[in-house]
């Protein structure tokens, strides 16, 4: 009897972390207007995900949780090659938190009927907080390995390698599991002309709190932000010139004496 | 406002005094109690350093070692039924994350990782952490408790002046079925080097054409008596050093006394790694490189001509 392979991914859009700017007399960062991409782990996330479909064939469903314009997140992970689109959104979405993020997916997971895999960034662009999937799966009661570097399927079993920080640890986890994944996973693929287009005209599944068994109130912030802020670190900014690689070498030596760094 | 009853949790038994000395930071009032908690197959020694930093009760919990995430977050969710913290602390390592994630979705708490700074108001907890990859700070506020929070490492508070005394206590915690099983561990390539220790780091990025050339990065180092940093191209792209060089955001974050940047482009993903290095030297051969925003030292010029005149004045 071969099952289907069903492939959940989470993918966020994000705050593009290279374009914000800080007001330049409170230091602060609005984030409400900022510009935003879809996160880049969650795009490896999706390219894994595709690659696992087209190799044990199976089905893939791409989720965000966000807003209206979060539907470009799920435009990109269709045309990387996802087949099924599924939009959580309510007009409070600008208020969840982590803890709300990740119970919205718990609560998409069970209402889609479940899966055999599920992957997410192992952290998102903007926040890189690592705690969605984790969070994710205690909410299900499901098995998790985080920090994936490699993953092949086995059965009903993946075989994931585990990046730490000073070693892999090769952990193999019955479905159905959460998979968290970073960059060295694999290079998301360009998609072509043809595969943009089509997936500009597939429709998103919208579902609000309510259809995946939460009540709206209960999504309310635990973590509040007050503020974000960008740390202001005076820098010296002396340009250092000569007429030789030798001269402005001696001048870098009397800068760092008189720093007290080099004898 | 209730006592404060923080529990350490020695997830990385190398940063559990600095969790521990947050936690007495935090919870400074007589009345406020700091536990340390040790999971099961940490070695002893870290009882007594958990007691030196200042823990007021040490709980050992005895089960077969494990990093199952899910038999560790079931030995915790134990732990918060029987302690009743109101704070949970972990490091912000990659199991910590992980840890503090599966923890707060079982229990339903609020959770926050890469927490760099910590304290109360009222019966608030105010932190401070890490936010657009790490670009900015982000002052979070968390009312409900108890809250799981994964400290940054380096994350720490002056040692309390007495360490009160006391045995460790042992905890048993029941067996749960573990939801994955370890099939190898594999120690990294390379691995020996503790970068985010040290005092003098010469980084270089993508303006090295080739890994034949990096001898010329390390003559540098040698003359300067500084460790090779790397971006992360050179440790995850191209392989040319082990992931013990790379710095960043997904790689170390260093606080050396010099930092010289070659050939480092500075893009926000890696200047988190090293925006707290006191001096910073950058060598560019493009004079609008975002690293020059950060350097005290410009130097805008060819590596190659420039790397081998600096290995030659500070060899002398
Ligand atoms: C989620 C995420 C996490 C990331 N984490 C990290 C991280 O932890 N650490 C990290 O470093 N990056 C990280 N990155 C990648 C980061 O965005 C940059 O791509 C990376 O830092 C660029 O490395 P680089 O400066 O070596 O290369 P480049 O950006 O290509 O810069 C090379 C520089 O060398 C200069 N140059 C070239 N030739 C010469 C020469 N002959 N002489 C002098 N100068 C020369 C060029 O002018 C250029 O400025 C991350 C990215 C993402 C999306």
């Amino acid at each position: 009897m071969a099952e289907t392979l069903r492939i959940g991914v989470a993918v966020k859009h994000g705050v593009d972390v290279t374009l914000t700017r800080a007001d330049r007399a409170t230091g602060r960062v609005d984030l409400a207007g900022a510009p935003r991409k879809t996160s880049d782990f969650d795009k490896n996330a999706v390219e894994e995900a595709v690659r696992l479909r087209e190799k044990h064939g199976g089905t893939v469903t791409a989720i965000t949780v966000g807003g209206p314009a979060a539907r470009e997140a799920l435009r990109e992970a269709l045309a990387i090659g996802a087949d099924e689109a599924v939009l959580v959104t309510a007009e409070s979405w600008s208020t969840w938190d982590t803890r709300a993020v990740a119970r919205l997916l718990a609560g998409a997971y069970r209402t889609l009927g479940g899966f055999d895999l599920f992957l997410v960034g192992e952290g998102s662009t903007d926040h890189f907080g690592g705690l969605v999937g984790p969070r994710m799966a205690g909410e299900l009661g499901i098995a998790e390995v985080a920090s994936v570097r490699k993953v092949t399927i086995e059965g009903r079993a993946v075989l994931a390698e585990k990046d730490l920080e000073k070693e892999v640890e090769v952990v193999r986890a019955k479905f159905p599991v959460v998979l968290t994944v970073g960059q060295e996973i694999n290079t998301p693929r360009l998609p072509t002309f043809m595969a943009n287009l089509k997936a500009s005209k597939k429709e998103a599944k919208v579902l609000a709190p309510p259809d995946v068994g939460l009540a709206p109130d209960s999504l309310a912030p635990v973590v509040v932000v007050e503020k974000v802020a960008v740390p202001e670190i005076p820098r010296k900014q002396v340009a250092l010139a000569g007429a030789s690689a030798e001269e402005i070498a001696k001048g870098l030596r009397e800068a760092l004496r008189a720093e007290g760094l080099v004898p | 406002m209730s006592p404060e009853r923080i529990v350490a949790v020695s997830e990385e038994p190398a940063l559990l005094p600095d969790l521990v000395r947050v936690g007495r930071s935090v919870g400074a009032d007589p009345s406020d109690r700091v536990v340390a908690v040790l999971l099961p197959g940490v070695p002893g020694d870290a009882a007594d350093r958990a007691r030196a930093a200042g823990a007021h009760e040490v709980h050992r919990l005895v089960a077969p070692a494990s990093t199952d995430p899910h038999v560790l977050t079931s030995a915790l969710e134990e732990v918060v039924r029987t302690l009743a913290p109101t704070l949970i602390l972990v490091g912000s390592t990659k199991r910590g994350r992980e840890l503090a994630g599966r923890l707060a979705g079982r229990l339903d708490l609020p959770a926050a990782s890469g927490v760099t700074a910590l304290r109360t108001e009222g019966g608030a907890l105010l932190l401070d952490r890490e936010a657009l990859s790490g670009n900015a700070v982000a002052t979070e506020r968390i009312e409900r408790r108890p809250a799981v929070l994964a400290l940054l490492p380096g994350t720490t508070a002056p040692s309390p002046s007495v360490a009160p005394p006391g045995p460790a206590e042992d905890r048993t915690v029941a067996p749960v079925p573990p939801l994955t099983e370890t099939v190898e561990v594999r120690a990294k390539a390379g691995g020996q080097l503790e970068i985010e220790k040290a005092d003098r780091i010469v980084t270089i990025g993508r303006g090295l054409r080739k890994k034949e050339d990096l001898p010329l990065i390390e003559a540098l180092a040698r003359a300067l008596g500084a460790e090779v940093g790397c971006t992360r191209p050179l440790a995850a792209d191209a392989g040319w050093l082990s992931d013990d060089h790379w710095i960043g955001l997904t790689g170390h974050r260093v606080h050396p006394k010099l930092y010289v940047a070659v050939g480092v482009s500075g893009a926000v993903q890696h200047q988190v790694g090293m925006r707290s290095a006191q001096v910073v030297v950058a060598v560019n051969k493009d004079p609008n490189a975002p690293i020059f925003a950060q350097a005290d030292y410009r130097i805008v010029g060819d590596l190659y001509q420039i790397v081998p005149a600096l290995t030659k004045v500070f060899s002398t």
